[in-house]
């Protein structure tokens, strides 16, 4: 905030450093997090890329082929109807990480301002908006998507949302939680003794002290979303063929399981080894924000 | 007699292992206490005297603490080489420790029985009827009323000073030899301090006992002890009988915590005008905190009075002092005039205008004018936005700056409350309590406010650190021109503070005068017990 008058200041200011510089600092050292953090980037620009990087087309079929075990010309085989396995997996990943991301993001913005609007302001609008979280987290999801897929057909766009109308939930609560602990600091009510509209409370001095917590269970959201997006493609209300993603890859690769292992190895070691590091991302994020709950 | 001691610490040297490497706590630290003495060791935060005393019990946490180097002869018997075991049954029988927070040291889901007995029993073999006997007596003993009754009680239906005097009655059940005492009184209100100090002299009196009374307050050192080791930063800077170092101290760090302990009037009268209108005019104010009763369906609302049908009113230009103890319902009184609790009835007439009756946008905008400083420097600053985001927030919101004039506006706020310019790129948790304080006073100076409620601005603070504070105080509103209602349980801060005095007592006010008047003559039984506890040197 107002770098270029403070650069006009013609003795040399002493620069702080920020808590969430010195948690950065503190996840540099975690050798496991870093490794992670690698992982998951490379993952994410290959997946970016894939339209100009993969080797065949996801939709073109070679049934002379069938199904054939890892080769040269396909390091991953192909599947039944002679697809390369590598290819649809490279595809696969650009739906699961986005249903990841997207429906993460989703569920993080609802869920930080619903809860820190009813931690803040407190009383009935709490009870009320709380019990409104209640409710719906008594709805069965899987029953709540496949009506949802009933009545609209199912489409990526109604995946997100239904992903993201149900892990806004827990994300609300545990802001909720954080909010009223930290608005009976004093400092916010030095804010409200300023005259500060609460908006300005909410978005200034509240949600940046509940981001710790919120960033740790945003790293576990996105896991726990790429997993929900392979059930439901695994139960057939996801990705639709020719489209592939992840969770249908394996779905497809169960089938063949005996035959064709390959099929249900490659894409389940791919889905496993970013769930890991999104994992250890997420612990490594934990104990960088709060050096006092870790071990060392 | 005289040369025989009991404990003898000899260069002990204790360091702890941070992030940023290592830390001296403890320096060659060496000091002998002598059967039935009271030693105190006095020291402001972080200068080790709490950290030395838990070494000798082998109580530091290590990793990251060790004791690197020295001795402790407790009758002819290094503590620092002894096993566990052996530890365990000096911890248990021969030294005895009481701690600052009576209410985290013992067990709130156990009886005060059961943890009287249980510690009896784990050293001595007698039956459970003996213990209970002998407990009830030390419980008589620190002068706790039918004690054979409330033994049975739990530890949150004892107030603080009781629970105090619990832990003294489970200190003395081991019949110790030593007593180390960590800030004791600190936790307390003052009146309360004032019993639980005498209870320990006569204590140790009776019981002959050897004492470590460690303290940040001179005025209870000068009290307690025979002798006073002061320790700054590790270092022990100066040792002596109590009487030389008060009378002829040789340091100049024992002389500025000499000279930090306020015995003095205040300086110069605020010009405060009698005859014009009152800036704050309180009047039959009831303030409560509602809490519900009855069923899911069926609510009853109840208010416990915090402050019960209050009046007082400030003038332009004074700082009033508003003086109790915990629960008198002083803060809720300053915090129902910054509007941050609601009152039930009554009236706050600010420059004639009623507060209560404000819509929320006049509430914002009044603001402004009465600002608020807080107790404890370390919660009341956003932690992850810089001085300059602070303090160039309230400006911002209230136009009273805009985008290129901020920055003058934050440096001249810095510069008024004696913090270098070069600082405000930096985040509260890099700067010392004390700083940390002038930050939050500049925030509350920035809206140019013409009334200032402190809540209790410097009981956190160290005493040399409280006494640069309070000139601070006495200097801004000079030059502002503020007026302050200033709340504190400290008689001598307010006597250096403050024009006038209200005294609370649960709810009520019970005593009002111009300060002077009311510390030569006080007229109730209640402010002659607050004046009596202050500890004199």
């Amino acid at each position: 905030m107002l770098n270029n008058e403070l650069s006009a200041q013609s003795q040399p200011l002493e620069k702080g450093t920020s808590l969430t510089q010195d948690a950065f600092a503190r996840l540099r050292k975690n050798k496991m997090a870093m490794a992670s953090l690698l992982i998951l980037l490379l993952i994410i620009v290959v997946s970016l890329l894939t339209p100009w990087i993969a080797p065949y087309s996801y939709e073109e079929q070679n049934l002379d082929l069938g199904a054939s075990a890892p080769s040269a010309a396909h390091w991953l085989g192909t599947d039944v109807l002679g697809r390369d396995q590598l290819t649809r997996i490279m595809y696969g990943s650009r739906i699961s990480l986005m249903v990841g991301f997207i429906a993460t993001a989703v569920a993080l913005t609802i869920g930080v301002l619903w809860g820190s609007v009813a931690g803040f302001v407190g009383g009935r609008v709490d009870a009320i908006m709380m019990r409104i979280v209640d409710a719906l987290y008594a709805l069965p999801f899987t029953i709540f998507i496949i009506l949802l897929s009933v009545i609209f057909g199912s489409s990526l766009l109604l995946l997100f949302l239904a992903i993201g109308a149900v892990e806004w939930l827990t994300m609300a609560r545990i802001v909720r939680g954080q909010v009223l602990t930290i608005k009976r600091q004093e400092f916010v009510e030095a804010a409200i003794s300023m005259g500060l509209s609460p908006w300005r409370i909410i978005s200034r001095h509240l949600i940046p002290n509940v981001l710790g917590p919120v960033i740790v269970y945003t790293t576990l959201t996105i896991p726990s979303v790429i997993l929900l997006e392979s059930f439901l493609s695994f139960l057939g209300l996801g990705v639709q063929p020719p489209a592939s993603s992840w969770g249908s890859l394996i779905s497809d690769g169960v089938e063949t399981m005996e035959e064709y292992p390959w099929l249900l190895i490659f894409p389940g070691l791919v889905l496993t080894i970013t769930l890991f590091s999104l994992n250890f991302l997420g612990d490594g994020l934990r104990d960088a924000l709060d050096p006092r709950a870790s071990k060392d | 007699m005289a040369n025989e001691k009991l404990l003898t610490v000899e260069n002990l040297r204790v360091l702890f292992n941070t992030r940023n490497g290592q830390t001296v706590a403890v320096e060659n630290l060496s000091f002998s206490l002598a059967p039935g003495k009271v030693l105190g060791i006095v020291g402001e935060s972080g200068s080790g005297k709490s950290v030395a005393c838990y070494a000798l019990m082998g109580l530091i946490p290590s990793p990251p603490g060790k004791v690197e180097s020295g001795r402790a002869l407790f009758y002819g018997k290094d503590l620092l080489q002894m096993s566990e075991a052996d530890l365990r049954h000096v911890r248990g029988h021969k030294i005895a420790m009481i701690f600052q927070d009576p209410m985290t040291c013992l067990n709130p889901y156990m009886r005060i029985a059961d943890q009287l007995i249980e510690a009896l029993l784990q050293h001595k073999k007698i039956s459970k009827k003996e213990a209970r006997q002998k407990s009830i007596a030390a419980l008589v003993e620190v002068g706790i009323l039918d004690a054979a009754m409330r033994i049975d009680e739990y530890p949150h239906q004892f107030s603080g000073g009781m629970r105090q005097r619990v832990m003294i009655a489970m200190a003395l059940l081991a019949e110790p030899e030593i007593l180390i005492a960590d800030e004791p009184t600190t936790a307390l209100d003052v009146t309360v301090q004032a019993q639980i100090l005498a209870l320990i002299k006569g204590l140790q009196q009776s019981h002959n006992l050897a004492v470590i009374f460690i303290t940040h307050d001179l005025g209870v050192a000068a009290q307690m002890a025979d002798d006073i080791l002061v320790m700054e930063k590790g270092k022990l800077i100066e040792q002596g009988t109590t009487e030389a170092i008060f009378k002829y101290p040789t340091q100049e760090y024992t002389k500025k915590l000499l000279s930090a302990v306020l015995t003095t009037a205040k300086p110069v009268a605020s010009e405060a005008k009698a005859n014009e209108s009152p800036l704050l005019d309180v009047k039959n104010l009831q303030v409560g905190y509602a809490s519900y009763t009855g069923s899911l369906f069926n609510r009853k609302k109840q208010f416990s009075r915090g402050v019960d049908d209050v009046s007082i009113t400030i003038r332009r230009g004074e700082i009033l002092g508003l003086v109790g103890e915990s629960g008198s319902g002083k803060s809720t009184l300053g915090r129902s005039i910054v509007r941050l609790v609601d009152a039930q009835s009554g009236q706050i007439l600010f420059n004639e205008k009623n507060l209560l009756d404000l819509s929320a946008a006049n509430l914002n905008l009044m603001r402004r004018d009465i600002q608020m400083i807080f107790q404890d420097p370390y919660a009341s600053l956003n932690p992850r936005m810089t001085v300059f985001d602070t303090l160039a927030e309230p400006l911002l919101v209230h136009e009273l700056a805009n985008k290129s004039t901020v920055l003058d506006k934050v440096n001249e706020l810095m510069d008024d409350v004696g913090l270098d310019q070069r600082f405000i790129r930096k985040y509260p948790h890099e700067f010392s309590g004390g700083q940390r304080q002038r930050v939050a006073i500049a925030r509350a100076i920035a809206l140019k406010p013409k009334l200032i409620v402190a809540d209790e601005p410097v009981s956190a603070l160290d005493v040399t650190i409280r006494a640069q504070i309070l000139s601070l105080l006495l200097e801004l509103t000079r030059k502002h021109n503020l007026t302050m209602l200033f709340i504190s349980h400290d008689m001598s801060v307010v006597r250096y503070l403050c024009d006038r005095v209200v005294v609370m007592q649960q709810g009520k006010v019970v005593e009002e005068g111009e300060t002077e008047q009311l510390f030569s003559a006080p007229q109730d039984e209640y402010t002659r017990q607050l004046l009596a506890a202050i500890p004199c040197l």
